[in-house]
């Protein structure tokens, strides 16, 4: 299982209200892009999903249970990797099997298994410098996988990639979801990889953020980024975002 | 080691102007010896030249009774100082990088402990030197090589540990990490690169300690106390070749460090 609730959410940094009274609702197995201007509270949300930072108002609930503290069911995929330098692929894989004192032998069965599904085999002893942004995006995503989580939580996890990478990365990613299918949350500016990914893509109005429209992708995977039926959904998410940057820019 | 033309050239210009010092200063003496030229108010004449320097150092190398003060020869001397700084180095290693470590993780022993080190550091290791003669028995030359490298370690170690990116902490809490994790698994790995950075500064700090500290206290044997005696004696060569020892010595030991840095840091760019 992994629900995902947010009931009402609320963060405030001083006096500033980054996001304001959010409901949301990640089902189990369910892949969610949440989309939206800059500064809209995106990232913050996650960050509250994974216990790294609390909500002022509201809740947030994983499987009924609320989060609190370090939400240690998650897994975390950054936008600039965050790997530990110090250590290879295969360090960084098992880091988290490795706090929680699990067996040399039963860790190394577990990196093993997602070096090969993340596509990294032969690099298992290489540091995170002699990698490409792609490739390192793969550590990233296996080391999330390794940890067991019930909630993928992916903070603009390609925004560094260059644009054929970050389509190749989309690719990859959706294989090894289907592979092992757990619920996502994922932060994006691109709504051609929100149309792409989806189950559901949130628009979010500008700050404070709140959820503005849901837009549902049926469109049957694996999906052709050109078809009417995502260029239609393509049209209508850009409108809806559309007025949220320019009422973000009219802002600042 | 050698890459390219460039790193040959640099090389070779790295020789000759070893070279070329050796020969400026052996013309210097012997026209200051031949009352062609002198500078005032100075006695180049009694420097020794570089070969006298040179049959000094060969001849007091191995040394064991050669009149007084030179009943040790001067490898004799330099194991005694390296030795010292090393049980000096390796106790300021101990003690410092914990120390640094929880400065560096803890604003309360930030605040308990910053105000101590920020005024004993700023007194340099030869202050110490009275106080050190005065309490202690025997060892007073190691605590003063504990003093010179102690700061350092602690200072590069408080700032490794501070540098830290803050999202590898973030991520290591997401995957499990408990506090005591965080500090063995991320701050201190992510610090090592400066403590080592901060053992080759303290080192550094930690020879010249150990030479006036030397000296000072008239260890009876110790490359400080060998050049003060040669000093003493009027033996000129030997004393310069002493100096020239000191200077060779500690131009290794930091380049060993290096070494060793590149050898264990293999992840960073």
């Amino acid at each position: 299982m992994g629900r995902l609730i947010l009931k009402g959410v609320s963060r405030k940094f001083n006096e500033f209200l980054a996001v304001s009274g959010v409901n949301l609702e990640v089902a189990d197995g369910e892949f969610v892009c949440l989309l939206g201007p800059s500064g809209c509270g995106k990232t913050t949300l996650l960050r509250m999903a994974a216990g790294l930072d609390a909500p002022t108002d509201g809740e947030l609930l994983l499987d009924d249970n609320k989060i609190e503290g370090v939400n240690k069911e998650c897994g975390f995929v950054f936008q600039e990797y965050v790997l530990f330098p110090w250590r290879t692929v295969k360090g960084n894989i098992e880091f988290g099997p490795e706090v929680k004192g699990m067996e040399k032998k039963e860790r190394e069965r577990i990196s093993q298994h997602y070096i090969d599904l993340v596509g990294l085999k032969g690099f298992e002893n290489h540091y995170p410098h002699e990698l490409s942004g792609g490739m390192k995006q793969r550590v990233g995503i296996a080391r999330a996988y390794a940890n067991n989580p019930k909630l993928l939580l992916m903070d603009e996890p390609f925004g560094a990639l260059d644009a054929q990478t970050r389509n190749l990365m989309q690719g990859e990613l959706l294989r090894i979801w289907e592979k092992e299918h757990i619920s996502a949350l994922f932060v994006t500016h691109s709504v051609d990889e929100a149309v792409y990914l989806a189950d559901r893509v949130v628009v979010m109005s500008a700050r404070p953020g709140t959820v503005k429209e849901i837009f549902i992708i049926d469109i049957p995977r694996p999906r052709v980024r050109t078809s009417p039926e995502a260029n239609a959904l393509r049209d209508a998410i850009l409108k809806s975002l559309g007025a949220e940057i320019k009422r973000a820019a009219g802002k600042v | 080691m050698i890459k390219n033309d460039s790193e040959r050239k640099g090389l070779i210009i790295n020789i000759l102007s070893l070279i070329g010092f050796i020969i400026f200063w052996h013309i210097l003496i012997v026209l200051a010896r031949e009352h062609i030229f002198n500078i005032p108010f100075m006695r180049l004449k009694d420097i020794p030249t570089p070969l006298e320097t040179w049959n000094a150092l060969v001849g007091s190398m191995f040394t064991q009774t050669y009149g007084p003060g030179l009943t040790y020869g001067i490898i004799d001397h330099i194991r005694a100082s390296l030795v010292r700084v090393v049980q000096g180095g390796a106790m300021a290693f101990i003690i410092g990088v914990p120390v640094g470590i929880g400065i560096g993780y803890s604003r309360l022993i930030h605040n308990i402990l910053n105000p101590i080190i920020e005024i004993v550091r700023n007194m340099p290791p030869m202050a110490w030197i009275p106080l050190a003669i005065f309490i202690l028995v025997t060892g007073g030359s190691i605590f003063i090589v504990f003093i010179g490298v102690v700061f350092p370690i602690i200072l590069n170690t408080i700032y490794g540990v501070r540098s830290t990116d803050a999202r590898l902490i973030d991520a290591a809490r997401t995957l499990g990490a408990s506090q005591v994790q965080i500090v063995a698994k991320v701050l201190i790995p992510s610090a090592f690169p400066s403590i080592i950075a901060g053992l080759r500064i303290g080192f550094g700090v930690g020879w010249m300690a150990i030479v006036a500290a030397e000296m000072v206290i008239r260890s009876p044997v110790g490359l400080g106390y060998f050049i003060w005696n040669m000093g003493d004696l009027g033996r000129y060569a030997e004393m310069i070749a002493g100096m020239i020892v000191i200077g060779v010595v500690g131009y290794i030991m930091n380049i060993s460090i290096l070494l060793l840095e590149k050898r264990f840091i293999k992840w960073v760019d």
